[in-house]
C-alpha cells in the first residue's frame, strides 16, 4: 500500500469525507503535541527562553495558525465522541443525523473558542 | 443531454493502466451494463468486464461509476445525468484486466469466517425440522441479502491493507451469529476477534452508503464488535 493510500479519501459520501477529516486533524493534533512537549522541555533551558517562545507564538501573528489549530481539535474531540457513541453499538441508524450534528457543533464550538482566543491573544 | 454518452474506461493489459473513450448511443433504460456491452460489441472486443445475472442478483458486474462503486446491471445510463461516465475497476482488489479484479482474497476472508450453520445435533439419518419464530428470523434477514458483490469492500479505508477481513465478511460472520438455529458463534468470535477482524474499522460507514442491497454492514460491523468485545471480556474473567 503506498503511503499516499493513508490520506485517500474513500468514497463520495459526508462519511468518507468526515473520516478523512478525522485523520488529518489527528496527524496536526500530533505534531501540535510534540511541538507543546518541544515547548515544555524548553522550561530545562530557563525561564526566559520559555518565555521568548511563548512571545512568539501567543501573538496576533500566529493567532490564524491558533484558530485553525483549535478547529482541528475541536472537529476531532466532536467527531471521536460520535464515533465513540456509535463503536459502543448505538445509535448507528441515526448516524447522518448525528454526522450533521457534529458538523455544527464543530463549528459552534470553533466559534465561541475562536472568539475567545482572539481576544486573549489581542488583549480586548 | 443528448442521445450520446461518452463512456470513460480505465483499462489495464496486465502492464500499465490507461483511459480509453467510446461514444455510446443511449435509449431510456439503458444500463451501464448495456453501454459496455455496446462498447464490446462495435469498437472494442477486447475490453474485459465481468457479468452475469444482469439483474442485481449475482453481484458480478459491480465496478465504480462515476467514482462510486455501483452494480453495473441496476444502473441506468440517464439516471447518472452526466453525458460523461467515467468506468473504473473496484478499488482495494488487484486488477486482472480492464474492469475485471481479482475476487479470490475477498472470497477467502467470506470462507474464513464459516458462513454456514454449525450445530452439534446434525444428523443427517434422520434430519429433524429446526423451527423459527418470524422475530428470530428477522434479526438476521436483511444481511442475509448481501451478493457479494465487493462494492462496500472497495471503498472501506481499513481494507486498504489486505489482511482486513472487511465488512462483507464481518456481516456474513454477524448474519450467522444472529441465527437462532446456529451454534457456531464461539467460533466466530474468535474468527474476527483478531488485529484483521472488527477491531480495525474505523466506522467510515462507506460500505452502508455504497451497498447496492443496502444492507447496512456497518450495522453488522458495530454489532459484531458489540459482542466480540462482551465474549473478550468473558473468557478472560472465565464466565
Amino acid at each position: 500500500m503506498s503511503w499516499t493510500n493513508w490520506f485517500r479519501i474513500s468514497g463520495k459520501s459526508l462519511f468518507g469525507i468526515a473520516f478523512s477529516l478525522h485523520r488529518l486533524t489527528g496527524v496536526v493534533l500530533a505534531i501540535y503535541l510534540c511541538m507543546h512537549l518541544t515547548y515544555l522541555t524548553s522550561l530545562k533551558f530557563g525561564k526566559e527562553f520559555y518565555e521568548s517562545l511563548i512571545k512568539t507564538t501567543v501573538s496576533p501573528t500566529f493567532l490564524v495558525f491558533d484558530i485553525l489549530l483549535i478547529l482541528a481539535g475541536v472537529y476531532h474531540g466532536v467527531n471521536g465522541l460520535r464515533l465513540i457513541l456509535h463503536e459502543f453499538g448505538l445509535a448507528y441508524e441515526s448516524r447522518r443525523t448525528l454526522l450533521y450534528a457534529a458538523f455544527v457543533l464543530t463549528l459552534v464550538l470553533w466559534f465561541v473558542a475562536s472568539y475567545q482566543m482572539y481576544r486573549f491573544v489581542m488583549g480586548v | 443531454m443528448g442521445s450520446e454518452v461518452t463512456f470513460r474506461i480505465k483499462r489495464f493489459d496486465g502492464e500499465k493502466s490507461y483511459w480509453q473513450t467510446f461514444k455510446v448511443p443511449v435509449y431510456r433504460g439503458m444500463t451501464v451494463l448495456e453501454g459496455l456491452y455496446y462498447i464490446k460489441e462495435n469498437y472494442d472486443g477486447t475490453l474485459a468486464f465481468r457479468a452475469s445475472c444482469r439483474m442485481s442478483v449475482c453481484g458480478s458486474c459491480a465496478i465504480k461509476i462515476n467514482g462510486k462503486p455501483r452494480l453495473a446491471c441496476e444502473t441506468q445510463i440517464l439516471s447518472l445525468g452526466s453525458s460523461n461516465i467515467d468506468i473504473e475497476p473496484l478499488d482495494n482488489f488487484k486488477v486482472i484486466k480492464d474492469l475485471i479484479t481479482d475476487f479470490e482474497g475477498f472470497f477467502k476472508k467470506h470462507e474464513h469466517v464459516k458462513p454456514y450453520i454449525i450445530r452439534k445435533d446434525d444428523n443427517y439419518e434422520n434430519p429433524t425440522e429446526i423451527l423459527q419464530t418470524p422475530e428470530q428470523l428477522y434479526a438476521y434477514y436483511d444481511f442475509t441479502l448481501c451478493i457479494k458483490c465487493g462494492a462496500c469492500y472497495s471503498v472501506c479505508p481499513a481494507a486498504a491493507r489486505e489482511d482486513y477481513l472487511g465488512p462483507a465478511a464481518i456481516t456474513a460472520a454477524y448474519r450467522f451469529n444472529a441465527d437462532s438455529r446456529d451454534g457456531g458463534s464461539e467460533i466466530r468470535y474468535a474468527l474476527v476477534c483478531g488485529d484483521n477482524g472488527v477491531w480495525r474499522c474505523h466506522f467510515a460507514a462507506e460500505c452502508s452508503e455504497v451497498c447496492p442491497k443496502q444492507i447496512d454492514p456497518a450495522k453488522a460491523v458495530q454489532k459484531m464488535r458489540v459482542k466480540a468485545a462482551l465474549h473478550t471480556i468473558k473468557s478472560i474473567f472465565g464466565w
